[in-house]
């Protein structure tokens, strides 16, 4: 071997480790199982799980994750609301979160309500939360540990700021884009069939509309769009090609809705997080839009209610 | 008998009772994976199987037991049935612990059975009570039975079918009457798990302590096993070793996959066939919001308390061929409208109470479910009931 193919190899190698290195280091808004595994026992980082099926996180969740319940604690359980300031500064406190402590969100089903748990962590103005790129899915696909025994961390001292309403989309902003009144572009995350109104809802939810179809002027891009075989979210080009070819390429406000206005926040975060376009969540979604009265509906399956 | 029970069992009844558990490994692990849904499956008919074989092996019936106390005042296997509470109450709190670490947080640990405590279930445990008189066992032991030829058993079933039917149609009023405003109590909410244990621990040691004032000196010798067939298969094991067994089971399968039941493939096949038929009410109100056997309209066919009861029965019938206790008898046409007749109030009553004797009893008290207790309590009532009856029938 000579010196000159040492010095070639030499470079192949540090080559390979910069690129590791790079690989490793946790973005902005994601973070890699390989990242999250390797700082399981970092203090300044606080792993919670929100999954949408109960009982998931108690038989073996990510060894040292706090478990959040998404229809108690992420809202308000008498009126339909996300959790008050209060309610939500305090559960952060007791989860162990602190003004310097780095938050990865993770759970079931491609992040769904892990996504929305961000969304709230934003609307409160909490800094450092990241999502687990590909979620449980992920790390259970790659072997990696669960543990069963749940954590109650030492308590944290974060402070939420108000509610920021303008990362929040109400009735009236997307009756503003549906009537064009306002430059706003709608992204309807649902099914095809839901958003052509051949169903009022996927199979299995009780929660229904009485009207069927979607919100005039959106366009539909399902969420599962914008996730990668190994449910990681696309790259940044892939993503600006999946919405580009719908016209969303950041150049106006951006609405996000869905039926409940949780996998939306999935589609929020690769728009918003990822792309860094201008976008709001609409968490009314079709169950609020869909039985207001007197609101424009686009039906081009037509289908009519008929109390069932 | 114990002379007839040591008797090796025939070739043929060997090599059957070989090919079912050879079948039983096989399709366990076929239906195993890398995944926790297929680990569930198998875990699923490997823990029916063993509890088939627990049942089988150590006559853990709770309407035989009970009637050997009032009726002979033996007290064996009720010790059983106490023993198996006293391990599960151990080995739940433990697993609690781990699972939700602050009981007084205002929720309930993931499918533990804790359940409404209304009139309902009075009523539901006393008709279930009822059911196990004249049917002559509660449903996991007609579930083994059926392992050991007790074709009447099939009858005992069916019947619960109908009864689940009959339940389903009573939910909705009697939810709205009642169940929706009723207390959810879960003892370790209370004064935390320290103190839910020892009130369980010493309720339990205090019923075991009045009960072994009644043993009696056994008249039955037990015989000297000397192989290990002999030691497994051969006299029947006394109930609380099985009961010891069936705590632990009942710990790890909770931990593992949910707790030990019996009834939610039945009420499931029911609810499946009548919401098919379109006979069911559109909605059973709040009914899927309650941990406890839980039913539902059926997508998939295997389920997890589906193989869990395949694998009990065929672990027992392997087990009743090994023990010669496989007698398959013809019964009488009154046996079989008194099983279909008590198999319907069976059937009735756990779907009201959310679970059986397994279900809502074992594994209800197991988690510190004053839900458990009562059904106890009232199911004693019904089974004193039903042997009533039975005088004259």
């Amino acid at each position: 071997m000579t010196i000159k193919n040492l010095f070639g190899a030499g470079l192949l190698a540090a080559a390979t480790l910069l690129q590791a290195a790079q690989a490793l280091a946790a973005s902005d808004v994601l973070v890699s199982t390989e990242w999250l595994e390797k700082n399981l026992n970092n203090p300044k980082v606080r792993i919670i799980e929100v999954s949408v099926a109960p009982g998931v996180y108690e038989r073996g969740h990510i060894p040292g994750a706090v478990n959040f319940a998404w229809h108690r604690d992420l809202v308000d359980p008498v009126r339909r609301d996300i959790a008050s300031q209060e309610n939500f500064q305090a559960l952060l406190r007791k989860s162990g979160i602190s003004a310097d402590t780095t938050t990865v969100l993770y759970g079931d089903n491609n992040n769904w309500f892990a996504a929305w748990g961000a969304w709230v962590f934003d609307v409160y103005g909490v800094d450092n939360v990241k999502l687990l790129d590909g979620g449980r899915v992920k790390w259970e696909a790659e072997k990696r540990a669960l543990d069963n025994r749940a954590k109650t961390p030492v308590a944290g001292n974060v402070t939420v700021k108000a509610a920021n309403k303008d990362l929040r989309a109400f009735l009236p902003d997307v009756l503003a884009a549906a009537e064009k009144r306002s430059d706003v572009q709608l992204v309807d995350i649902r099914s095809a069939d839901e958003y052509n109104g051949k169903v009022f809802a996927p199979q299995g939810v009780q929660e229904l509309a009485v009207r069927a179809g979607h919100v005039p002027g959106a366009v539909n891009v399902p969420w599962g769009q914008a996730v990668a075989a190994d449910g990681t979210f696309k790259s940044v080009e892939e993503l600006k090609k999946v919405y580009g070819a719908v016209g969303i390429d950041g150049s106006k406000p951006i609405i996000t809705y869905c039926r409940i206005g949780e996998r939306s926040s999935h589609t929020w975060f690769a728009l918003k997080k990822i792309l860094g376009y201008d976008v709001r969540n609409y968490d009314g979604s079709w169950t609020e839009y869909g039985n207001a009265v007197g609101v424009p509906v686009v039906n081009v399956a037509g289908t009519v209610w008929g109390g069932k | 008998m114990a002379t007839t029970a040591l008797q090796a069992p025939g070739r043929w009844a060997s090599a059957l009772a070989a090919v079912l558990s050879l079948g039983l490994v096989f399709a366990a692990w076929q239906l195993g994976g890398a995944d926790s849904d297929s680990q569930a499956l198998s875990l699923s008919l490997l823990g029916g199987a063993l509890f088939g074989l627990l049942l089988q092996r150590s006559r853990f019936c709770f309407f035989c037991v009970t009637r050997d106390f009032i009726e002979q005042r033996k007290p064996d296997g009720l010790l059983g049935i106490i023993a198996a509470l006293a391990v599960g109450t151990l080995g739940y709190h433990l697993v609690f612990g781990a699972f939700v670490p602050d009981p007084s947080s205002g929720r309930l640990p993931p499918d533990a059975h804790v359940g409404p405590l209304s009139w309902v279930l009075g009523l539901s445990a006393t008709v279930f009570g009822i059911g196990m008189a004249l049917s002559g066992s509660c449903i996991s032991a007609h579930l083994y039975r059926l392992g050991e030829g007790a074709f009447a058993s099939l009858f005992a079933l069916f019947g619960a079918l109908i009864g689940f039917f009959l339940g389903f149609l009573c939910w909705n009023p009697l939810y709205l009457l009642s169940i929706q405003q009723a207390p959810v109590v879960w003892l370790p909410a209370w004064q935390g798990y320290g103190v839910s244990f020892l009130l369980q621990i010493a309720l339990l040691g205090g019923l075991a302590c009045w009960l072994l004032l009644h043993v009696q000196a056994s008249t039955e010798p037990r015989v000297v096993a000397r192989n290990l067939r002999q030691l497994l298969f051969g006299q029947r094991w006394p109930t609380w070793v099985g009961g010891l067994l069936i705590g632990f089971l009942a710990t790890l399968s909770y931990l593992r996959v949910g707790p030990l039941g019996v009834t939610a493939e039945l009420g499931s096949v029911a609810r499946t066939a009548a919401d098919g038929l379109g006979w069911l009410p559109e909605r059973l109100e709040g009914l899927d919001s309650f941990s406890g056997c839980a039913t539902a309209v059926k997508e998939a066919l295997l389920s997890n308390n589906g193989l869990f009861i395949l694998g009990l029965v065929v672990a027992s019938w392997a087990s009743a061929l090994l023990a010669g206790d496989f007698q398959p008898k013809r019964p009488r046409v009154s046996e079989l409208l008194r099983n279909l007749l008590g198999g319907v109030l069976l059937g009735w009553g756990s779907m009201l109470a959310l679970g059986c004797t397994v279900g809502t009893l074992l594994s209800g008290i197991m988690a510190g479910a004053l839900s458990g207790w009562v059904f106890a309590v009232f199911c004693l009532v019904g089974v004193l009931l039903g042997l009533r009856i039975r005088r004259y029938w």
